[in-house]
């Protein structure tokens, strides 16, 4: 079989085109369908995500803000705060999905592109996974130090008085630093399990598109 | 609400008009992407509605800088190739009874048939790549117009054309020994 010789067969398979399928009316109910393709649901559940934590966090900062005559208004700092870190994280996230894919870009250009900020995006999921739960301890423990000070001689988190001013961090520091580099080793299976298999394939086409 | 999201362009009953009609003059095409990229009906108008929303998306940007046919052979091929979701309903290729509807509704001589199978038998054995290159080389596309919608340069292209088309001649001679494909 000689690829020329079914040009004249390829062509003509324009003439016998079915008249129902892509009509008028089918292609503008097109136009309002949601996408499915990777990216669209990649965003769909970031917006998911969105909201649940909006969901769970205002309500939540509202009742330790006004409830108790505001004396537990150091948890709805906390959570305040917390939300900015998560706004932070799903801003960059989004921007990242957004810039992730051209699709009027020429095909390798565009593969490119997906490569390149998919594997940002892997990186920034691994970054922001592993140092969220430390970084948010550390604060946790500034803030409330901050909001609620001991009163002299009192013990707080295992601050013991009487014990030297570097014990304190040494013990924190013993019990974050094996729990973030278990947070990592999580964070690193959970992303190849979901994007592991597609960075690969589409590794292969670019490099299939670079090869001679 | 929803309406007020969208960008302005997209709200005008003659931008969609404008679309439509340009979408519904190379139908033939996109159906052309989505036969070869998807083994079965459901997968194939998944695909062509995944084609559409993002043409849609993407018209408002398009200032006609290339042809209206490079564009949109950018962005079939670029949604097909991307798309690398699970084919749900993945069937042998050469099973006549799952051959695309429009082959069926056209009545070829019998040898036309026979190659018109055996030539979606073999592609359904390209890579998504190569299945691209093939589709561009059918529809006579220069390598010129193939560089700009694909990105690989002519020399390449030419040398992986070569390639492509050895090796579908090395599928179809062993289809045709073990009978694969006759009708």
């Amino acid at each position: 079989m000689e690829l020329d010789s079914l040009k004249y067969v390829w062509h003509s398979l324009e003439v016998g085109s079915d008249q129902s399928a892509g009509s008028e009316a089918e292609i503008i109910a097109l136009l309002h369908k949601r996408s499915r393709g990777p990216i669209a649901k990649m965003r769909r559940n970031l917006l998911g995500e969105i909201i649940l934590v909006l969901a769970t966090y205002i309500p939540t900062i509202l009742f330790y803000l006004l409830d108790f005559e505001g004396r537990l208004s150091g948890i709805a700092w906390l959570l305040g705060l917390l939300m900015a870190v998560l706004a932070a994280y799903y801003y960059r996230k989004d921007r990242l999905l957004k810039e992730m894919q051209c699709v009027s870009c020429q095909v390798k250009s565009n593969l490119k592109l997906q490569v390149r900020t998919l594997k940002k995006y892997i990186r920034f999921y691994i970054l922001s996974g592993t140092l969220m739960i430390p970084v948010m301890a550390i604060l946790s423990y500034l803030l409330i130090r901050w909001k609620y000070p001991p009163p002299p001689g009192a013990a707080l988190f295992y601050q013991v008085s009487g014990i030297a001013w570097w014990q304190s961090p040494l013990f924190w520091i013993g019990l974050l630093a094996p729990l973030t580099i278990g947070i990592y080793y999580v964070n690193v299976w959970y992303v190849n399990k979901l994007y592991g298999r597609h960075i690969k394939k589409l590794q292969e086409l670019l490099e299939e598109m670079e090869g001679e | 609400m929803l309406l007020l999201l969208k960008p302005f362009y997209l709200q005008e009953p003659a931008a969609q008009e404008e679309f439509v009609k340009l979408v519904q003059e190379h139908r033939a095409m996109l159906y052309k992407v989505c036969r070869l990229y998807c083994f079965s009906e459901q997968d194939r108008q998944d695909l062509f509605q995944e084609i559409i929303i993002q043409l849609w998306k993407s018209y408002p940007r398009f200032r006609g800088e290339s042809k209206f046919s490079t564009w949109l052979y950018r962005i079939a091929l670029n949604t097909a190739i991307s798309d690398l979701r699970k084919q749900k309903h993945r069937i042998t290729p050469l099973d006549p009874d799952h051959l695309p509807t429009q082959i069926q509704d056209i009545q070829y001589s019998k040898e036309q048939e026979e190659q018109l199978q055996q030539l979606y038998a073999a592609i359904n054995q390209l890579t998504e790549v190569e299945k691209a290159l093939v589709m561009l080389y059918l529809e006579d596309r220069s390598y010129d117009e193939m560089e700009e919608i694909l990105g690989i340069n002519q020399n390449n292209l030419r040398v992986k054309m070569n390639r492509i088309k050895e090796k579908l001649r090395k599928i179809t001679k062993k289809e045709t020994a073990y009978g694969i494909g006759q009708p």
